[in-house]
């Protein structure tokens, strides 16, 4: 209304429609002008009177307020955007979102709402924790997991939060881990000693693959508190070997489960080592040939040779030499030439020996046969 | 290292194919039955959901615990064995 209109001047049904604009209830139908132009006046020129002059400027805030209003109470449901706006929502927050399908939407929409209320539920959350650590502390099984969750849930907490509630939860993480480390050295240094070494180094490696995103400090201190961990486990190796069997006996039930895995790994790498009651194996060292009181009296073999070798040599030493061979070959061969040379002399030489060995009996049949030849050896 | 159960080393020992949904460590009867019922009666199914989710433990582990409500050691053991089965073939 440019200018202010008294209400006696409108006719009646424009007073009504007047309070029907404002939403204020009618009177009686059949009720006179003068109500409603009492009503008129109570309510609409009153509201006329405060709004009159920041008309304009009221409309803006409003609608502002009315935007903003429903971030700050969480009421775009993130069921009703898209799934581009339940995206772009989330990349908003710092969260890179994967493909945003049937079953994944519900699992996002989730994240979303736990982003959209930061600050009670950063602080919330890590109370939580703080008492989940202090409970399972007796609980061995869930100490590895429960410190991997730790460090996971830190990472969350880290994105989202200030600063002091991450410095809360990580002292109560440290105390923790100290705990936790030290309780477990009792269970486990008897018995495996050097496997020791390993579990806190394998740990180190598997802390990068999943702190992909926040490489803040407090994986530098976990690194460094870890490493310590593992060079001050070792150092205690040899004392704890002397203290094997009195630990081992207290602790036989505790480290049970925890120790099986170690026990599978050494029967899968030495399988025919029997068990001993420390669990420690050592081999007994080849002795060196010739050291201290220990004269050489067995016959080592000077060089490693093959049993193919060793074969060879053994057939080359039973077999005749080859010149040796041949050496025969050729004397055999003078022989047989001499005598196919010298058949005829040979001939008449046997035979006059036999002649004479054989004079008195048989002169008549040997010289038969010596005619005989004779004329064989003419014929040729 | 953290201790892997037997079920774990088989599941990581070879390439998944038809096994079961109970055939993953930390799924036993009760979980396998009501993942069965959401539609995942495969391994490779929950592998698929797995991998759409990028890999991403928090996200696995809620999207786990809200399909067949896995407790926390059950969550930590089904992730462990897929993100290692995927190291090994994927």
């Amino acid at each position: 209304m440019p200018f202010e209109e008294d209400p006696a001047y409108l006719s009646k049904s424009r007073l009504k429609s007047d309070l029907v604009a404002h939403n204020v209830a009618l009177p009686p139908a059949a009720s006179k002008k003068e109500i409603y132009v009492e009503l008129h006046l109570k309510h609409i020129d009153q509201r006329n009177a405060a709004d009159f002059s920041s008309d304009e400027e009221d409309l803006v805030p409003d609608v502002a307020d009315r935007e903003e209003d429903p971030d700050h109470t969480e009421i775009p449901d993130p069921r009703t955007l898209t799934d581009d706006e339940l995206k772009a929502a989330l990349l908003h927050h710092g969260v890179k979102a994967g493909p945003i399908v049937g079953t994944t939407r519900a699992v996002y929409e989730k994240k979303l709402k736990k982003l959209l209320q930061p600050d009670e539920s950063g602080k919330v959350n890590g109370a939580e924790k703080a008492v989940v650590y202090s409970d399972s502390e007796e609980e061995e099984e869930e100490e590895v997991e429960e410190e991997e969750q730790k460090a996971d849930g830190e990472e969350e907490v880290e994105e989202s939060v200030c600063t002091e509630s991450e410095k809360q939860t990580a002292e109560q993480t440290d105390l923790a881990k100290q705990e936790s480390s030290q309780a477990k050295l009792p269970y486990q240094n008897g018995s495996f000693p050097y496997l020791q070494c390993f579990m806190p180094s394998s740990r180190l490696h598997a802390r990068p693959t999943s702190n992909r995103e926040s490489k803040s400090k407090w994986n530098s201190r976990n690194a460094v508190k870890s490493s310590e961990r593992s060079r001050s486990r070792c150092k205690e190796i040899p004392v704890g070997i002397s203290r094997a069997s009195s630990v081992d006996q207290h602790s036989g039930l505790g480290s049970g489960p925890p120790q099986e895995p170690m026990k599978d790994i050494i029967k899968e790498i030495f399988p025919e080592t029997g068990t001993t009651p420390t669990g420690i194996h050592a081999t007994r060292r080849r002795p060196i040939k010739g050291a201290a009181q220990r004269p050489v009296q067995y016959g080592y073999p000077a060089t490693p040779v093959s049993p193919a070798t060793l074969e060879r040599r053994e057939m080359e030493r039973r077999r005749v030499p080859i010149r040796i061979q041949i050496l025969v070959f050729l004397i055999m061969a003078c022989i047989l030439y001499f005598i196919y040379v010298n058949l005829e002399d040979i001939c008449v030489v046997l035979l006059d020996s036999l002649n004479q060995g054989f004079d008195s009996e048989d002169g008549y049949s040997l010289q038969a046969e010596t005619e005989d030849t004779q004329v064989v050896s003419g014929q040729d | 290292m953290s201790s892997t159960s037997q079920k774990h080393k088989d599941f990581v020992a070879e390439p998944m194919g038809e096994k079961t949904v109970m055939a993953l460590a930390g799924i036993g009867e009760v979980l396998g039955k009501r993942l069965e019922e959401k539609g995942f009666d495969k391994a490779y199914v929950v592998l698929g959901q797995f991998l759409v989710l990028k890999k991403d433990e928090e996200l696995f582990r809620d999207w786990l615990k809200d399909t067949c409500g896995a407790n926390v050691k059950q969550q930590g053991d089904c992730y462990g064995c897929l993100k290692e089965w995927c190291d090994a073939f994927l």
